[in-house]
């Protein structure tokens, strides 16, 4: 029995008539949720795109799991709106939402088997006999988990629950489905597969998915569309380029990614640009959010800067000279730390095996003027990026 | 498929609530037949011919009742007798006052005065002299007629005659109730505790009222008797029971009681001194019952010699009419000496009273 | 309380439910409290009688509660942990204390332990004071262990295994798994039993009226005033008293309980083995439940010569014509196995209905309901018994059949145990299991049915037996509500005893005893299949 979603199988047979889903799009208005003082959901306004694999993205705590619950329809907002195709839908009971949730600990019935837990969906929505037969069968192979049916939850692997968890919200036909960071159990092998497996399985069915994670590649490398969230509040959203290389707050520069931040004076601000002077370079920049300023932070990722020997060429690059501290080789790329002055920079160089040596001791590290952006300091009120 | 699934159910139907209707339904069925004829006979006032059904809330014992079931329905016919047998005539008292909006018994038969008595007063109880009563003598009737009085119980001692044979031989059984201050009686008397049970609390008063209402002199008595005392039973048949068995040698306890004990093949004996308290069986007609009529025929009934003689064989308790003999171990009326018992002076005073006792034996 | 308004279907059931109970538990009971009225209330408290008892009801309550507690665990702990040999047995015998029906099993006691008893005189030369609090501790202690023993046995078979095994491989030795670990997830089951059987010790009135002699407690005081004395208005003053003690209880074990959530059943795989429990324990388990066990079979064993000889002690002839009371009066056994059979199942569900709804569910008096729910256990049922008398005496109820009227009290009155049963057994449940049957389309009530219903069978087989057990064992309630027609067991039992007819009462004890463990049997074979769930949770 293959562990993978069978996405081969998939393409020579096009979709199941099973699974017919329509893409809807989900809005959230001025959401608020608060558990007595504390606010776990402070102020929430999302425009979540049809059709797309949309995070939820931010460290323990922050609320993001909260606002997917509230979303779902187990916790009660204390202000605000949830539209779902321009239905509100906040005022309806958790069952009647068209939200099915995929849970972290997959919460498989375990008085039923394999099929009944997958069919009892169906059930509830009164299809029966034959055509509950094919739709749980069509199902059932769609996640891979065939001649599988009659095994009971305890009997099963931790992927293959999942995949149960998985099934058993899709073959509702949900118009969102909601994943609480379902593969948070997984083993590192199984979980990068998965991640695949989801994100295609997305695509084929070109569903709305609103994903819960903390763990930032994930999301980078699975969605269409991410909504970076700290203290009940959304930082920053965007599609995970511009979350990247356009990150609005330091937060979000040292929470998705690395960056080496360093404090740069503003010579001369005229929105949409500033002149900054940078280690006696003077550069023109993208200004900063949230207007003149005297100072601003500026941003450079780890990838983005070259280490080598010797300064490089003047007109490409700025040189800073710097002393290696440590390294570490993470297989497709070396990991330098770099002190320069005060502060401690990372660099990473990729396919560490294309260059015979290793640095050491005294380096240069080779910034391309081009790949640098300016961060506010301190960082402005969330909401929409400059476009 | 192997389908672990319960069928599916409407969400709006309540199996709960449908097998409890039918409960409803099939209980009202079943008690309209059982009760039938007591509520056929509910006519109201205007039906006064003695027949039909009565329901008679008895604390005798269940020999007595079923003879007295057959007995009656031979010498008055076309009455139906439906018994509700609780030998405890205080719950029987409480369950006709809980039934006071929709009376449920006609006759309210044995048990203490002290039971009826108080019913009479809460205007639960019909006034009825039968023409019988004429051979009961006062003092064992209520003047207003609520209650009459058929049976005395008798307070004594029980004893078991084989560890009195073995451990005592040199003491006496006790003719008054200094005997048993006795220092050989040292932790063989058991006694019904009196802040829970009738018995123990009229043994007090009988001893007050043996000192003249001395009270200080009787609670010496009992203080001294207290010395004596291994342990104190919840319940007065308890100690029969125990004195039986042979945990104890001794304890105060109604003779009728004793009696029965000993005919059940107990190794027991019923000694009473001198200067005894007694009770007075009572019957009596509930207020608005369902067959008033026929309560008063059961009532007559229940002061015939007939009745008096059937009580005293099964139940062993002494009949009021002296044409009547006692049951055999049983004395008769003028072989015991009866304290001058002030029935409604004893139930004013009891609070008082106990807690002197518990002063004077803690 | 926006999810009642949304499912119109659970509000309805939340009001019917509630409905039930104000018009079985609490109006009957407020007719109680209204008879002494203020004034008699003043003249009742003012005399000042029932301070002692009060204080010596707090004493047995402290006493026999904390010891049957003890027990239970103990018991509990041998029956799920330890590899101890004859289980089944045990679990037999550890039922068998709940089946006392009035008089005769306490009567056995001081057969077996009085001041001439079999054991304590003839076997070991000792005179015992046995009628007293010394003897009421003991009877209590094992008459209420089962309640015990059950509550957290069932919180201990569901505990996770791994939590155990992951505190061993810390390096924790056994005794600091079981302090560190094992006790404070029991806590659930711990602050129930400790609820339930303190509250039933306090209302335990068939004991003390046989054993504790001159020793007082609020419940004998009440009936002692009732059937001694006719002062109904002074019995129910204590009864409020009994009340207002029970609601104190209730408050201090919603502290003890705390809010934290012992989640061990929630749809994920474990199926590891417990770590396994150091010899000793087992064999010192083993003894404590083997003594236990043999005090109990003594005490049975005694009845069952009792009803089998002409008179014993006396009296060793061998007889059977004691049983034929059995045969005289099978109509009230067919009575009580009806009325019984049919108020332990109803009362389970309605049980668990009620837990669901408080414990998955938020909306205004709540807690009220929660204390509701285990006031009956406060009451002594003679109060119950007169509630149900007074309230449901009118004219216009006439109709309805004392069959019936027996029935719901014999439901509302045991509920307490199912109740709590039923809590604890949700508590274990995670919520993600509810919430995904409901994120798939299933109304609360639905998803109870589908979901957490099934997963709650052992815990209301517990409720139900237990249930079962005390209505066919209670008198008090049912002497104020009987009739010729609908007397049950404990009734014929009474009369017997008061007839001084030991051999019939103890004959007819018997009958009833067999027929209760036969019930009890087809329950426990019910159980014995045991359901996927315990599979899957790794037991």
């Amino acid at each position: 029995m293959s562990d993978k979603l069978t996405g081969g199988k998939l393409e020579a047979t096009g979709l199941p008539e099973a699974i017919n889903l329509q893409p809807a799009h989900l809005r959230l208005e001025h959401l608020v949720k608060r558990f007595g003082p504390t606010m776990a959901v402070d102020d929430v306004t999302l425009d979540i795109p049809k059709g797309s694999f949309a995070t939820l993205l931010g460290p323990s705590g922050c609320g993001k799991t909260t606002l997917l619950r509230t979303i779902a329809g187990f916790y009660e907002p204390n202000d605000g709106a949830i539209y779902l195709e321009d239905r509100r839908i906040d005022h309806l009971p958790a069952h009647r939402r068209g939200t099915a949730m995929v849970f972290q600990d997959y919460a498989l019935f375990p008085h039923m088997s394999v099929f009944d837990n997958i069919a009892y969906g169906l059930r509830l929505a009164k299809v029966q006999g034959a055509q509950l037969d094919r739709r749980v069968h069509e199902t059932v192979e769609f996640v891979g988990l065939q001649g599988l049916e009659k095994r009971w939850p305890s009997q099963l692997s931790g992927g293959q629950q999942q995949r149960v968890a998985l099934a058993r919200a899709l073959v509702v036909q949900p118009r969102v489905l909601l994943l609480d960071e379902p593969l948070s159990n997984l083993d590192a092998n199984l979980r990068e597969r998965m991640r695949w497996e989801l994100r295609s399985l997305q695509q084929r069915l070109n569903i709305t998915f609103v994903y819960v994670t903390h763990d930032q590649s994930e999301a980078l490398a699975m969605s269409d569309w991410i909504a970076v969230i700290k203290d009940g509040r959304v930082m920053q959203w965007g599609d995970p380029w511009e979350i990247y290389y356009h990150p609005r707050t330091t937060f979000m520069a040292e929470f998705v990614g690395a960056a080496n931040l360093e404090p740069v004076k503003i010579v001369d601000c005229h929105p949409p640009k500033a002149t900054v002077v940078w280690h006696d370079y003077r550069l023109e920049l993208p200004a900063p959010e949230g207007g003149a300023a005297d100072e601003a932070l500026l941003c450079i990722r780890p990838e983005a800067i070259t280490i080598s020997a010797e300064p490089g060429d003047q007109a490409r690059y700025i040189s800073l000279p710097g002393t290696v501290t440590r390294k570490a080789f993470l297989g497709h790329i070396m990991r330098y730390w770099v002190q320069m002055g005060k502060a401690e920079w990372i660099v990473d160089e990729s396919d560490p095996g294309a260059n015979l040596r290793t640095f050491d001791g005294a380096v240069y590290l080779l910034c391309d003027p081009h790949r640098v952006h300016l961060i506010a300091m301190p960082a402005p009120a969330p909401g929409a990026p400059a476009a | 498929m192997d389908v672990k699934f319960s069928p599916p159910l409407d969400e709006n139907s309540m199996p709960r609530l449908t097998r409890r209707t039918f409960l409803k339904v099939a209980g009202t069925g079943i008690g309209l037949t059982v009760a039938g004829g007591i509520l056929a006979a509910c006519g109201g006032p205007a039906q006064q011919k003695a027949s039909g059904k009565i329901s008679v809330y008895s604390a005798l014992n269940e020999t007595t009742n079923n003879a007295f079931v057959d007995a009656f329905k031979k010498a008055v016919t076309g009455i139906d007798v439906e018994v509700l047998p609780l030998a405890a005539a205080g719950e029987l008292q409480t369950r006709i006052r809980t039934e006071k909006n929709s009376p449920k018994a006609d006759v309210f038969i044995g048990g203490s005065s002290e039971f009826h008595d108080p019913l009479g007063k809460e205007g639960l109880l019909e006034a009825y002299k039968s023409p019988n009563a004429s051979s009961v003598p006062d003092m064992y009737k209520d003047p207003n007629g609520f209650w009459t009085g058929w049976y005395l119980g008798i307070w004594g001692t029980v004893l078991n005659t084989d560890r009195f044979a073995k451990e005592m031989s040199g003491v006496k059984k006790p003719a008054v109730w200094e005997d048993l201050l006795d220092p050989a009686w040292k932790g063989k008397i058991v006694y019904p505790d009196p802040v829970k049970t009738g018995g123990g609390y009229i043994m007090i008063a009988t001893q007050v009222f043996r000192f003249n209402k001395d009270e200080d002199k009787a609670m010496d008595y009992m203080k001294k008797l207290h010395a004596n005392i291994g342990q104190y039973a919840g319940t007065s048949p308890q100690c029969i029971q125990l004195v039986g068995q042979g945990q104890f040698v001794l304890a105060p306890n109604w003779g009728h009681d004793i009696l029965t004990a000993k005919n059940q093949g107990q190794p027991v004996e019923f000694v009473v001194p001198e200067g005894t308290g007694f009770e007075i069986g009572a019957v009596s007609i509930v207020k608005g019952g369902p067959n008033t009529a026929a309560a008063k025929a059961f009532v007559d009934w229940a002061l015939t010699k007939e009745a008096a003689q059937l009580n005293v064989k099964l139940s062993n308790r002494l009949s009021v009419r002296n044409d009547v003999p006692p049951a055999p171990g049983s004395p008769t009326l003028e072989q015991v000496k009866l304290v001058n018992y002030d029935r409604a002076w004893a139930s004013d005073n009891k609070d008082r009273l106990l807690k002197k006792w518990q002063a004077a034996t803690s | 309380m926006k999810t009642l308004t949304r499912e119109p279907m659970l509000g309805l059931t939340l009001l019917i439910l509630v409905a039930l109970m104000f018009s079985f538990i609490l109006y009957p009971q407020i007719q109680v409290v209204l008879v002494p009225g203020l004034k008699g209330y003043f003249a009742f408290f003012a005399e000042g009688m029932w301070v002692k008892p009060l204080v010596n009801s707090l004493e047995a309550m402290a006493l026999s509660t904390t010891t049957a507690v003890i027990l239970g665990f103990l018991y509990a702990y041998a029956m799920i942990y330890s590899d101890m040999p004859g289980k089944p047995f045990f679990r037999l015998i550890g039922m068998l204390p709940l089946l006392s029906p009035p008089f005769v099993v306490a009567a056995s006691y001081i057969l077996l332990f009085g001041p001439r008893g079999l054991i304590s005189y003839r076997l070991l030369g000792q005179s015992w004071n046995v009628l007293g609090l010394g003897g009421l501790w003991g009877v209590q202690t094992i008459a209420y262990f089962p309640f015990a023993y059950q509550l957290i046995a069932d919180v201990l078979a569901r505990s996770d295994p791994r939590m155990e095994q992951a505190a061993r491989n810390l390096g924790a030795g056994p005794w600091q798994v079981f302090r560190t670990v094992t006790l404070p997830l029991a806590r659930p089951g711990l602050a129930s039993a400790i609820l339930i059987t303190a509250i039933y010790v306090l209302e335990d009135f068939g004991n003390p009226a046989l054993i504790a002699g001159r020793f007082t407690v609020l419940p004998t005081q009440a009936y002692g005033l009732v059937s001694g004395f006719g002062d109904f208005v002074g019995a129910a003053a204590v009864s409020t008293i009994l009340l207002v003690l029970a609601l104190m209880l209730y408050l201090g074990h919603l502290r003890l309980e705390g809010n934290r959530s012992f989640v061990t059943v929630s749809g994920k795989a474990g199926s590891m083995p417990r770590p396994p429990v150091p010899r000793l324990v087992t064999w010192g388990a083993f003894t404590i439940c083997a003594i236990l066990s043999g005090v109990i079979l003594m005490v049975y064993g005694v009845l069952v010569l009792s009803a089998l000889t002409k008179a014993f002690p006396s009296n060793w002839a061998f007889t059977l014509e004691h049983f034929d009371y059995v045969r005289v009066h099978s109509k009230s056994l067919e009575n009580t196995f009806v009325y019984c059979s049919i108020a332990a199942i109803l009362c389970s569900l309605y049980s668990v209905l009620l837990a669901f709804l408080i414990q998955r569910k938020e909306w205004p008096g709540r807690r009220i309901v929660d204390f509701l729910a285990i006031m009956p256990a406060a009451v002594p049922g003679i109060f119950f018994g007169i509630g149900y008398a007074t309230a449901f005496n009118q004219r216009w109820l006439d109709w309805l059949d004392r069959g019936v009227l027996i029935m719901i009290s014999m439901i509302f009155w045991n509920i307490p145990v199912a109740y709590r049963a039923a809590l604890a057994g949700l508590a274990q449940i995670d919520r993600s299991i509810d919430e995904a049957a409901t994120s798939l389309g299933a109304g609360s009530l639905r998803g109870f049915r589908d979901i957490l219903f099934p997963l709650l069978r052992e815990p209301m087989l517990t409720g139900l037996g237990t249930a079962f057990v005390r209505a066919v064992t209670t008198l008090s309630v049912v002497i104020f509500l009987f009739t010729p027609g609908t007397t049950v067991a404990t009734i014929t039992i009474f009369q017997l005893v008061n007839d001084f007819n030991w051999g019939g009462a103890t004959a007819f004890t018997v009958g009833l005893i067999g027929l209760a463990i036969a019930v009890l049997s087809v329950i426990w074979f019910v159980t014995g299949r045991r359901a996927i769930v315990t599979h899957s949770i790794g037991g």
